[in-house]
């Protein structure tokens, strides 16, 4: 199966690798500190001597901080896009098949979620449970990273539930549904031997776009200053380096151009997820 | 009567992701104008793509087109698309099988058949709306002022044919292809719609080709028909005498597979073993060979010729039906 | 026209019986649309009767409300002496192996990510006591019986059939758990016509192999005729006319079947074919005719045909009518 793949697959599923790589063994790669000021080389640029990528304006090596975004920036998109993606087909898919008022209360759900705007919703939210009013008690990072998760996770679910949802309710009428409850199969059965592995190739394709766009999403958090505090993550470093734009661009531009291959390499790699999946797709 | 529309060595090949497919091979024909022809396939003869093929509507980089169509005179396959639109509408024009999909959901009545005759005949638009309530009537549209202003979804599916007639009428073609026109209608319906095109058809002195997979309906309708397998035409005649005398082992095991009314309850109807060839292969012999009840061996290799006798009766087969006597 | 009545249903001994059906759906919040209004039915064991009409006729919406898929609006069903209509929950879903169902669409019949051998295994998984070899070996047993060969065609999906096949493999999957009754809803419609009498075929086969009691919903009068020991003919909800093949389509007794029978196109070119026998359109479900409903498109309709509805009558030879002045 690998070897059929276009080019562009390949080198998108590369650079994910590669990210993979740089998030699990980062912390063991011979690579600076993060928060390790090289006094002598501030802001220096691409290719210097010492720093491949460069450092930023308090000497930080560019390099480690796109190690170290690597990680959590692709922590919290997996986590919030996994748990958002189950507990969104979850209700949208249980919706879709019971219809009556489990639909009606699927829909409520989705739509109240969803007419609040993402970013107030999660800046809100990490206003109130990831910050302590009290400066000398500050709240401990921990506690501020699964904050920032659970609020895109929030903004996920509906997103995706409603996907699952339209897919399920189109599956669900479907004549072999008809067959499946005319042979006393329980609604139970059916749901998970025929709705869910028909709806699933359809949400997987969504959730690899969702990763790209939950990174983003992070790096607006950043920028506002909601992060997740001491970790870099990618967004930190739009967030410190915005400054710097007109003398060393580099500062911004490695994180950005980080960013942009990733939401492109999950958005080709999502759409060849779907079309792998998709029977009808592999004939005439 | 005048030639109409002539194909000489018309072949339409498609780039598929299976290869190269051969969905019309070679095909020559004429027809005359004021003639009904029929053509007679299952899916995968090729019937769709060779009237699309003839008018000249067939789209993408996949599509491989070659041969001569002369239309009134005209050669089309020279001419750029800009050119050939000249010819849709006035010269030629069609209508589609599924009538809810054929009209625009989101358009009135109105405005769609009064499209054709602004954009091809310039007509402005209070002419535009009296023509089209004209048409209306013609195609037997009970209440044309009212129908103008509706939408496709209010009305039935057999008015909607109707409409797709109006609106293949508009400019007065001289050739009028109808693909399937029948086939996703209810019987009743359809009766009443064939029997409007044969009426239309002899008003209007235009030539109709009836793409269909019923027997029944080029039977009643049709001066001569075609049969087509496979991509080709394995018989063509002047319709009485296909049914009186089947050449083509094809078509004696169509025919005969058909229920009617008349078959007696409970009979187990002859079948026609196998399936179509796949059109990415290219097949020695006759295509119809392995599902033949006649075949022999020289129908295996050698590929049969399109033969006539003195009937202009046209048949591709090495060992044909012998000729019934006639009555 | 059509109307109800009991006239024409037989008395005991019945695999099927269905009293007074009526299906009706709500069309946004006040439109209601009547499918089906007061039907009865009765099927005999081994018998097939075919249920033919045009699109908005009722007898789709019939076939389902046979099935309890959903169930009726109103009205009972009673099937191998047990009304089916009062069980739900569990003691529906044990009756319902009893009573199987062939859909119009073969492609969509079939579980697009489902082998062929998953598929005509899940009704097996369901509800016999068979353990996985058991399964294999009936799943093979039931392919071989439908035509299809188990080893080329288990581990396939449905996409890679063509449309005779995946009936094929419907059909096995219905006989799975050997039921009294088979209702084959429109079943060769979307087939070519020498697929149709493939399959046609093997339906004779398995009905006289399995005992099996049918309904054959279609509106194809031709396809109808080979296949059933009666015809019943619908229009907008209602019975026109039951009668054995032969005197249906010889003597056709209530206008709409003469009009039916009418229509359908000859494959002969000497036979003129009649002008069209019925105009107009159809009257919508939502809002249908009173009295007998075909009267607005009837030759010999009459002031009493707008007022009182007629019932199911007798005409002899096992010919029932509804209709007020039946044709001689």
């Amino acid at each position: 199966m690998l070897r059929k793949q276009p080019i562009s697959v390949i080198l998108a599923a590369g650079w994910l690798a590669i990210l993979l790589f740089f998030a699990l063994f980062g912390p063991f790669l011979p690579i600076p500190d993060t928060l390790y000021s090289f006094e002598d080389s501030l802001s220096v640029g691409i290719f210097s001597q010492g720093h491949i990528l460069g450092t930023d304006s308090n000497g930080y090596d560019m390099f480690a901080q796109l190690v170290e975004g690597s990680r959590y920036s692709l922590l919290i998109a997996g986590i919030s896009v996994t748990i958002g993606a189950l507990i969104g087909s979850i209700v949208g898919i249980l919706g879709a098949f019971k219809q009556g008022i489990f639909d009606r209360i699927a829909n409520a759900l989705f739509s109240v979620v969803l007419s609040i705007p993402n970013l107030l919703l999660s800046i809100t939210l990490i206003a109130v449970f990831g910050t302590s009013p009290d400066p000398s008690n500050p709240v401990p990072p921990s506690r501020r990273l699964i904050v920032v998760i659970v609020s895109l996770t929030i903004v996920i679910v509906p997103i995706l539930g409603r996907i699952a949802r339209s897919t399920a309710i189109s599956w669900s009428n479907r004549d072999f549904v008809t067959a499946a409850r005319s042979m006393g199969m329980t609604d139970r059965q059916i749901i998970v031997r025929h709705i869910v592995p028909n709806v699933m190739p359809a949400l997987m394709a969504i959730a690899f776009l969702a990763i790209g766009v939950v990174i983003v999403a992070e790096g607006s958090l950043s920028l506002l200053g909601a992060g997740i505090g001491e970790k870099t993550t990618w967004g930190s470093m739009i967030a410190r380096g915005r400054s710097d734009i007109e003398y060393y661009p580099h500062i911004l531009f490695v994180p950005i151009v980080a960013v942009a291959l990733t939401v492109i390499s999950c958005n080709r790699l999502g759409d060849q997820v779907r079309r792998n999946l998709d029977p009808r797709e592999a004939r005439l | 009567m005048s030639t109409l529309l002539s194909l000489r060595n018309l072949s339409v090949q498609f780039d598929t992701v299976r290869g190269r497919l051969n969905a019309v091979k070679e095909i020559s024909l004429d027809i005359e104008s004021g003639e009904s022809v029929g053509i007679v396939g299952e899916s995968g003869s090729g019937k769709s793509v060779l009237s699309r093929a003839a008018m000249g509507i067939l789209h993408g980089g996949n599509v491989h087109k070659s041969g001569d169509i002369t239309f009134d005179g005209n050669l089309l396959s020279s001419l750029s698309a800009q050119e050939l639109r000249e010819f849709w509408g006035t010269g030629m024009a069609m209508i589609f099988q599924d009538p809810m999909t054929s009209l625009n959901p989101v358009r009135k009545i109105g405005t769609q058949i009064g499209e054709a005759l602004r954009i091809r005949l310039g007509m402005s638009k209070n002419d535009a709306n009296k023509k089209s309530a004209e048409l209306l009537r013609l195609v037997r549209v009970p209440d044309p002022d009212a129908t103008l202003n509706k939408y496709p979804f209010q009305l039935s599916g057999g008015l909607r044919q109707r409409v797709m007639i109006a609106i293949a009428l508009a400019c007065d073609p001289k050739l009028l292809f109808a693909d399937e026109p029948t086939t996703a209608l209810d019987v009743t319906v359809q009766a009443q719609i064939l029997e409007l095109l044969d009426d239309l058809r002899k008003s209007l002195n235009m030539s109709m080709v009836l793409v269909t997979h019923d027997l029944g309906v080029v039977a009643g309708h049709t001066d001569r028909v075609i049969v087509m397998y496979a991509g080709e035409v394995v018989e063509s005649a002047k319709t009485t005498d296909l049914f009186a005398n089947m050449r083509m082992p094809y078509t004696e095991a169509l025919f005969k597979s058909i229920p009617t009314l008349d078959t007696p309850t409970g009979t187990r109807l002859p079948t026609i073993e196998g399936r179509v060839p796949d059109p990415t292969q290219d097949n020695p012999g006759c295509s119809f060979a392995s599902r033949c009840s006649y075949v022999q061996e020289k129908c295996r290799t050698e590929h049969p010729p399109l033969t006539s006798d003195s009937n202009d009766h046209h048949y591709r087969c090495w060992f044909p039906i012998q000729v019934r006597s006639t009555l | 026209m059509a109307g109800t009545g009991n006239a024409h249903l037989r008395g005991e001994g019945m695999v099927l019986r269905a009293n007074d059906i009526n299906v009706e759906f709500k069309i946004g919040d006040k439109k209601v649309v009547k499918a089906v209004s007061g039907v009865s039915i009765d099927i005999a064991k081994g018998e097939t009767l075919a249920v033919v009409g045009e699109s908005g006729c009722g007898k789709s919406s019939l076939g389902k409300a046979l099935l309890q898929l959903p169930k009726p609006t109103s009205g009972s069903v009673i099937l191998n002496d047990v009304d089916i209509t009062a069980l739900h929950g569990e003691k529906l879903r044990a009756v319902r192996p009893q009573m199987q169902m062939i859909f119009q669409d073969p492609i969509s019949s079939l579980d697009p990510r489902m082998t062929v051998r998953r598929i005509i295994e899940q009704p097996l998984k369901v509800w016999s006591d068979l353990d996985e070899q058991g399964r294999a070996s009936r799943v093979d047993e039931l392919l071989d019986s439908v035509g299809l060969d188990p080893a080329v065609v288990g581990s396939r999906r449905p996409y890679e059939f063509s449309g005779g096949q995946c009936q094929r493999i419907s059909i096995a999957r219905a006989l799975a758990l050997n039921p009294s009754m088979l209702i084959c809803d429109e079943p060769v419609s979307a087939l070519d016509v020498s697929v149709q009498a493939q399959i046609l075929n093997l339906l004779q086969d398995m009905k006289d192999k399995f005992e099996l009691t049918m309904m054959f919903i279609s509106h194809d009068l031709g396809v109808v005729k080979t296949v059933s020991d009666r015809v019943m003919v619908m229009y907008l909800g209602k019975i026109c006319e039951i009668a054995s093949p032969d005197t249906l389509y010889k003597t056709p007794r209530h206008h709409y079947t003469h009009a039916l029978v009418g229509s359908v196109p000859v494959a002969d070119p000497t036979k003129k074919s009649l002008r069209s026998v019925i105009q107009g359109e159809p009257p919508s479900p939502m809002n249908p005719p009173s009295g007998c409903r075909f009267r607005t498109r009837c030759p010999a309709a009459t002031d009493l045909c707008a007022t009182e509805e007629p019932q199911l009558r007798e005409m002899g030879g096992g010919n029932y009518v509804a209709c007020h002045h039946p044709r001689a």
